[in-house]
């Protein structure tokens, strides 16, 4: 069983690690797009593209970057009485309150699923003058959750790990 | 079950799973999620993602990692020790001078950033231990740091604000004109208490002595080209968008890009960093942008429930209050919240709750989005649990304790009540520059 953890986060870690990184460069992305729109705005005709583009760029960014942020522990609780434990009380209790995430991402992720096949189905376009399909951006976000909820099995993983006293 | 059941039933579900320390946007969309199934069945399943498709359209929300962006470059690169400088020359022959010029330097970091870390950390680790040096009593210190810093989300431009804009439904722009007097007058009055204080006390902040104020009038005029930098970032910033050439979205982006091109050609921009500024901007932009898509399913599920509706009938119809006592008691118990809550969960879960009642009473929604900054300010540096509180601790000198950090803070609190108050009783402080502009 640690075995197959042992392999399950280093995997899903270094996958994560990887994509999380390339999303994080990725903020140039948005700065161009965002710049590109400002010139062309006043020089010549507005762009009609830039600024779905940009909005998809940063759901790319948050959703395909969040389990990078899971990793480096960047999402915030409420330390109230959490902070105040030792590291192996606090495995303790995220071994068990972890499963609410794992059930928000795999409600997340069924709709998100449901939703792309709709897309997919009708050719669903976004109602604005660009018009792009939507099912790109949409399959993005679903391989997103995915990861997110991966990475967060990972965690798990690591938290039972501490518990017994192991590193993974 | 009756709908104010359900409710409180989820808030207090919510609470629980908060004070576990799971994930802040964990719990809020577990909650949410577990509730859509429960009331509505597979109908409610697609309810947590339609709330990411409602993200995504929501353009200004892109100005947020852009201000994150800005705000670590500005001080992780210290370009701002050039204007710690200028206020320290220019400000020092006076009592207290020092920490006026620091409340001075607050407000220009203030107006280039959305968010109150940049001006904790350049607080923090220029004017303190300066002012520490110069025999400043250590709890005005940390507590004009605190209080200078807290700024940055009142003046423009300010990410609380565009998460406010976001949840009240109003523009993003008539907001951050509607905090840019708040902030001046809560600055203007930080700095009469610190002088009235000072010169009461001199103990607390002594003047520079005479050797070290001997600086030659050119090289006083030199450092006060310091200041040149902020103000430009903030006209290529502000100018565009005031115009109308660009959208606010734009001109964070062009902002962001001033703060990474000044720190370049002061040759700041070093691979350390430029590596720090990226791996932050997307740690604290996704921890942002995931608690939000979770409070937008709670707050979903709660606009499905009708249960603002309730609320505000249980209030007005059944104990018959007037709008003004509701509103001050929402502040009231916003300020308690703020005392023991993680403030970015206050932030997302305050707003939903409290802005709906706030229309259905009848106020100015930009009004009360200046009163809900100040709050958050407030809540923001009050003990035990404040977010400001626990970043001075991290980047204070060790001589600092806990309980200087708490106690440093009192005098400040109150004039920002003060502040509160005035706005409360004279909302043209906050409404006049918007409608001024907009009118035009």
């Amino acid at each position: 069983m640690m075995g197959f953890a042992r392999q399950y986060v280093r995997i899903v870690d270094a996958v994560n690690y990887r994509i999380g990184r390339l999303m994080m460069y990725s903020l140039f992305v948005m700065f161009a797009v965002l710049l590109w729109s400002s010139v062309s705005k006043t020089f010549f005709l507005p762009s009609l593209w830039t600024l779905e583009v940009a909005q998809f760029a940063m759901v790319a960014y948050y959703i395909m970057g969040g389990p990078y942020a899971l990793q480096l522990g960047a999402n915030v609780r409420m330390d109230l009485f959490y902070g105040n434990w030792t590291v192996k009380q606090k495995a303790w209790v995220d071994v068990f309150t972890v499963f609410v995430l794992v059930f928000y991402l795999g409600v997340l992720l069924y709709g998100a699923v449901d939703s792309t096949s709709y897309s997919f189905e009708y050719n669903e376009r976004s109602p604005t003058a660009w018009r792009p399909v939507l099912w790109p951006i949409k399959i993005v976000m679903c391989v997103g959750i995915f990861l997110m909820l991966l990475q967060s099995i990972s965690e798990l993983f690591k938290d039972i790990a501490k518990i017994k006293g192991e590193s993974l | 079950m009756s709908y104010e059941l359900i409710a409180l039933l989820m808030f207090s579900s919510m609470m629980l799973m908060l004070f576990t320390g799971q994930r802040v946007f964990a719990a809020i969309g577990g909650v949410a999620a577990l509730s859509a199934l429960a009331l509505w069945g597979t109908g409610g399943s697609d309810l947590p993602f339609s709330a990411a498709m409602k993200l995504m359209k929501w353009y200004p929300l892109l100005t947020l990692p852009m201000f994150i962006f800005m705000g670590y470059v500005l001080s992780e690169s210290k370009i701002a020790d050039d204007l710690y400088k200028m206020f320290h020359v220019w400000m020092g022959p006076v009592n207290g001078g020092l920490a006026i010029g620091t409340i001075g330097l607050m407000v220009l970091i203030s107006a280039m950033n959305g968010l109150s870390v940049a001006g904790m950390a350049i607080g923090a680790t220029i004017a303190l231990p300066e002012l520490l040096r110069r025999g400043y009593d250590k709890r005005m210190v940390t507590g004009v740091v605190q209080a200078g810093s807290s700024l940055g989300i009142l003046v423009p431009p300010s990410v609380v604000l565009v998460l406010y804009a976001m949840i009240a439904r109003q523009p993003v722009g008539q907001l951050w004109l509607a905090g840019v007097l708040p902030g001046l007058m809560m600055a203007t009055l930080f700095i009469l208490y610190i002088a009235i204080r000072c010169r009461l006390q001199p103990s607390l902040g002594p003047a520079l002595p005479e050797d070290e104020r001997n600086v030659s009038m050119a090289e006083k005029m030199r450092l006060l080209r310091a200041g040149i930098l902020p103000l430009l970032i903030f006209a290529v910033m502000m100018v565009p968008f005031v115009n109308g050439w660009t959208s606010l979205v734009e001109s964070s982006a062009i902002g962001a890009l001033a703060a990474f091109f000044a720190a370049i050609a002061k040759g700041r921009m070093t691979k350390y960093v430029f590596e720090t500024s990226l791996r932050q901007t997307l740690a604290v932009s996704c921890m942002f942008m995931w608690i939000i898509l979770a409070a937008m399913g709670f707050g979903a599920v709660f606009d499905g429930l009708g249960a603002v509706r309730a609320i505000d009938n249980l209030f007005t119809e059944q104990l018959g209050l007037n709008p003004w006592v509701i509103l001050i008691l929402m502040q009231l118990s916003f300020l308690l919240m703020g005392t023991f809550l993680d403030d970015t969960a206050m932030l997302v879960i305050v707003a939903p709750l409290y802005v709906p009642l706030v229309k259905v009473l009848g106020f100015d929604l930009i009004w009360y989005g200046v009163l809900y900054t100040i709050t958050t300010q407030i809540a923001y540096m009050t003990p035990p649990f404040g977010y400001n509180l626990f970043l001075m601790r991290a980047m204070a000198p060790p001589e600092i304790g806990l309980r200087d950090i708490y106690g440093s803070i009192l005098p400040f609190v109150l004039v920002m009540l003060l502040a509160l108050g005035l706005i409360m009783a004279f909302p043209q402080i906050a409404l006049w520059l918007p409608e001024y502009v907009y009118a035009r």
